[in-house]
């Protein structure tokens, strides 16, 4: 990118390109957010992790893996900032920020004083999305956030200030080397936990949209509770998304659709004209298995298409279907039908490609009641918002 | 520009600039009786360095004092080349030397609290590796804030920055905490709503300042204690143009006064009797010289470790260490000279580097027995960037 060959950096500044598809990847795996505010978070958290843990697998620990799964850190990043990495016995804690100035370093609360989450070091990451670049410009232990970081009652944060701060990243590489056993991290009180009962009504209550800073509308100790259980910590997550963010299929297929039969873009499309050529597609008398299919329309650089989903002959198996709405019109070769889990991981056969101009492209799945997919198609569709399906 | 030579005059003269360019050097009577009274006390002892360390050592205990404005005269000619050095890389720079000059000076606590007195070389290549780095950093803000619409500055900042700004343009401690809690209202409601575009923020609608506003309230309740019901949109919007201002004017500010001679002392009408005294048992403690002694041989075996195992690099990341610190080539333009990519270029300069640091952490483990931390491995990083500045600056 032109703005970061011209911009020259410190020696000791740790300075990562981020290329145009990981801005783009990181931008619709954000998208699945209760508000706009959690989505950017998410997504200068997830630009961090795609471009700092392959540097750091490759330079200098291969064993660097992300410390929480991705469901769940996708989930804490809906309500605080920070984003966990586990390497060679310690554990990091990368924050980002979009400041400029990087005079400071500014840690939620919870990464240093709720034990299940306390890390040895903890990375200052800069993230200048439009210059693309991301800059590691300074890291610090727990145990100096404790003893010299100032603690703000107001918004819950540890900070130091950039003179505090150790600004060669190097030194921590080297430290886990040649002092692997130096102090990192100072004593913090164990949370005591919740009763389940709390939970629920914790959720309920910080799980509204207009509460727009959960973590802070309750006292610490009953919010790191609450949080340190991923179970509660995915339930906080899912309410603060909205259910209505999941697209209802199953029940739609049961139940019917509500109004005038078209929610979330999905119209209800009869099997006997638009299954034609899916073989094993139900012959509309079948029973037990959905008589109608599901249809939207996309557009794809200026070509209209229709996205199905077709129910199967056995109960529980479901065939995705890409192809074009104009007659005569074919689907060109590159283009990929891809399905994803909930927590957008891959699974075999989730995936089509068009090798050269063809008719449709097609996924078919079995799916138990319950499980969610999410869809995406290559080249993205214009307005594509991620979507999950419940089944 | 006519560098000094008068160890008096090395402790008391400022530069003052004529336009972009060198002036000539103005004296702060007040630090020239200062500097003579302290020579006086021994006279064997002429050397800059020596006073430099003296000045830092007093500085240490007395951050406020005489001391400070004494390194300050000290570190002129240190800061005018880094300043002069830097600019050059800046190919589009609207910024003067004396600008550079006048921002770089105004950070010297930081210079000041890098420098570590009983393991680097000298205060001199550690500022003057300190400035650069300074420099380059605040062109490079500069850059960025001018990019930015006011809306988009507003998310470009860190919250210590932001409440500097505001101390500076005057407001009290109450309106800035409150400031602080709108700004940071705004930047939970307003976010950039595409992936890359975040420097071209238009003003936030009318629904979304309502939006900041209730949030205000809200979180002036739980996190400031306190309730607010005159405050509206407008204010908040009124509140935020102030941040910007305030924040504008705050990174490049427009007079500096920390270069001037300070009024009166020119004239002599203030007393000696305030200056400080010369501390006479710290002066002997360093004139006796065991501490000078060990100093020196630490630092010849240093200088003789890194010499070598220089040397021990591959050719072409001795040739990359020498383009970097002493032609103070930009990334870009090593690449060109070396015939490469920048990317390839910084990902080697840090591999080199990292060789050093190592290597000398090392070596400081097992022939000065020090237990190595974070911390100390930070100080030796901060020695390795000083000792290469000074190394390829002479060589």
């Amino acid at each position: 990118m032109t703005t970061l060959n011209s911009t020259i950096f410190n020696p000791t500044d740790l300075v990562l390109e981020l290329e145009q598809a990981t801005i783009e990847q990181a931008w619709s795996q954000s998208s699945n957010s209760g508000s706009a505010a959690s989505r950017w978070q998410s997504y200068l958290n997830q630009l961090a992790l795609d471009v700092f843990l392959p540097w750091l697998q490759t330079e200098e620990d291969a064993t660097a893996t992300v410390g929480f799964s991705p469901t769940t850190q996708a989930d804490i990043w809906q309500v605080i900032n920070g984003t966990a990495i586990a390497i060679k016995d310690a554990k990091l804690v990368l924050i980002p920020s979009e400041a400029d100035d990087i005079s400071e370093l500014r840690i939620p609360q919870e990464w240093v004083d709720l034990p299940e989450w306390t890390a040895d070091y903890y990375l200052a990451v800069q993230v200048n999305v439009d210059a693309g670049y991301i800059r590691i410009w300074g890291y610090t232990t727990q145990q100096k956030l404790k003893n010299e970081g100032e603690f703000s009652y107001g918004d819950r944060t540890y900070s130091l200030t950039d003179e505090q701060l150790i600004t060669d990243i190097d030194a921590l590489w080297i430290a886990r080397e040649l002092c692997p056993d130096e102090v990192t991290q100072a004593a913090v009180a164990p949370i005591p936990e919740l009763a389940s009962a709390q939970a629920e009504s914790l959720i309920e209550r910080l799980g509204s949209q207009s509460q727009l800073l959960p973590r802070l509308a309750v006292p610490f100790p009953t919010w790191a509770a609450l949080i340190k259980n991923p179970q509660w910590c995915r339930q906080l997550a899912a309410n603060r998304r909205g259910s209505s963010l999941k697209t209802p299929v199953l029940q739609w297929f049961k139940q019917g659709m509500a109004s005038l039969n078209q929610e979330f873009g999905w119209r209800k499309i009869e099997m006997t004209l638009s299954a034609e050529g899916a073989k094993g597609v139900v012959a509309a008398s079948a029973t037990a298995v959905p008589t109608f299919g599901l249809a939207k329309k996309l557009a794809i650089a200026n070509q209209a298409y229709e996205l199905k989903i077709l129910p199967l002959e056995e109960v529980g198996s479901w065939r995705f279907e890409l192809c074009c709405i104009n007659p005569g019109c074919m689907i060109p070769p590159g283009f990929k039908l891809r399905l994803l889990t909930e927590d957008l991981q891959t699974f075999e056969g989730n995936e089509d490609v068009a090798r050269s101009a063809e008719e449709h492209l097609a996924i078919e799945v079995d799916l138990e009641p319950g499980e969610s997919l999410v869809w995406q198609i290559e080249p993205t569709p214009d307005h594509y918002q991620q979507e999950v399906l419940q089944f | 520009m006519l560098p000094r030579q008068d160890t008096v005059e090395i402790f008391s003269t400022f530069i003052q600039f004529d336009y972009d360019r060198f002036g000539r050097w103005a004296t702060d009577s007040r630090l020239r009786r200062s500097m003579r009274q302290s020579l006086r006390k021994i006279s064997g002892e002429n050397s800059a360095n020596f006073w430099s360390l003296y000045w830092h050592k007093i500085w240490q205990e007395q951050p406020q004092d005489l001391a400070r404005e004494h390194l300050i005269a000290y570190l002129q000619e240190v800061c005018f080349w880094s300043a002069t050095k830097t600019i050059n890389g800046f190919s589009s720079s609207q910024y003067t030397v004396s600008d550079c000059f006048q921002i770089a000076i105004a950070r010297i606590d930081k210079v000041l609290k890098g420098f570590d007195r009983d393991r680097g070389f000298n205060l001199k290549s550690y500022a003057s590796i300190t400035f650069g780095n300074l420099i380059r950093e605040l062109l490079r803000q500069k850059k960025e804030i001018d990019i930015c619409s006011d809306w988009s500055l507003l998310r470009k900042l860190s919250q210590k920055r932001m409440t500097e700004a505001l101390v500076n343009a005057g407001l009290d401690q109450e309106t800035v905490k409150q400031y602080i809690l709108a700004w940071n209202c705004l930047k939970t409601i307003y976010v950039p709503e595409k992936a890359n575009s975040t420097r071209k923020l238009a003003k936030p609608d009318r629904e979304t300042w309502q939006g900041i506003t209730n949030l205000y309230h809200q979180e002036c309740q739980t996190q400031l204690g306190q309730s607010t019901e005159t405050v509206n949109c407008e204010s908040l919007e009124r509140w935020m143009l102030i941040c910007v201002k305030a924040v504008r004017s705050y990174l490049f500010p427009t007079v500096s006064s920390i270069n001037q001679p300070k009024p009166g002392y020119e004239s002599g009408e203030i007393v000696d009797s305030i200056m400080g005294e010369v501390n006479d048992s710290l002066l002997t403690d360093m004139i006796a010289g065991e501490e000078a002694k060990h100093r020196s041989q630490q630092q010849q075996d240093i200088n003789q470790f890194l010499t070598a195992t220089i040397k021990q690099l591959k050719p072409e990341e001795q040739k990359l260490l020498e383009l970097y610190y002493s032609l103070g080539l930009k990334q870009a333009e090593i690449a060109e000279e070396l015939n490469t990519q920048q990317y390839t270029i910084s990902r080697k300069l840090a591999k080199a580097r990292k060789i050093l640091l190592k290597s000398l952490a090392q070596w400081s483990q097992s022939t000065m027995h020090i237990s190595l931390t974070s911390d100390i491995l930070e100080n030796i990083s901060a020695l390795l960037e000083e000792w290469l500045a000074g190394y390829y600056s002479s060589n």
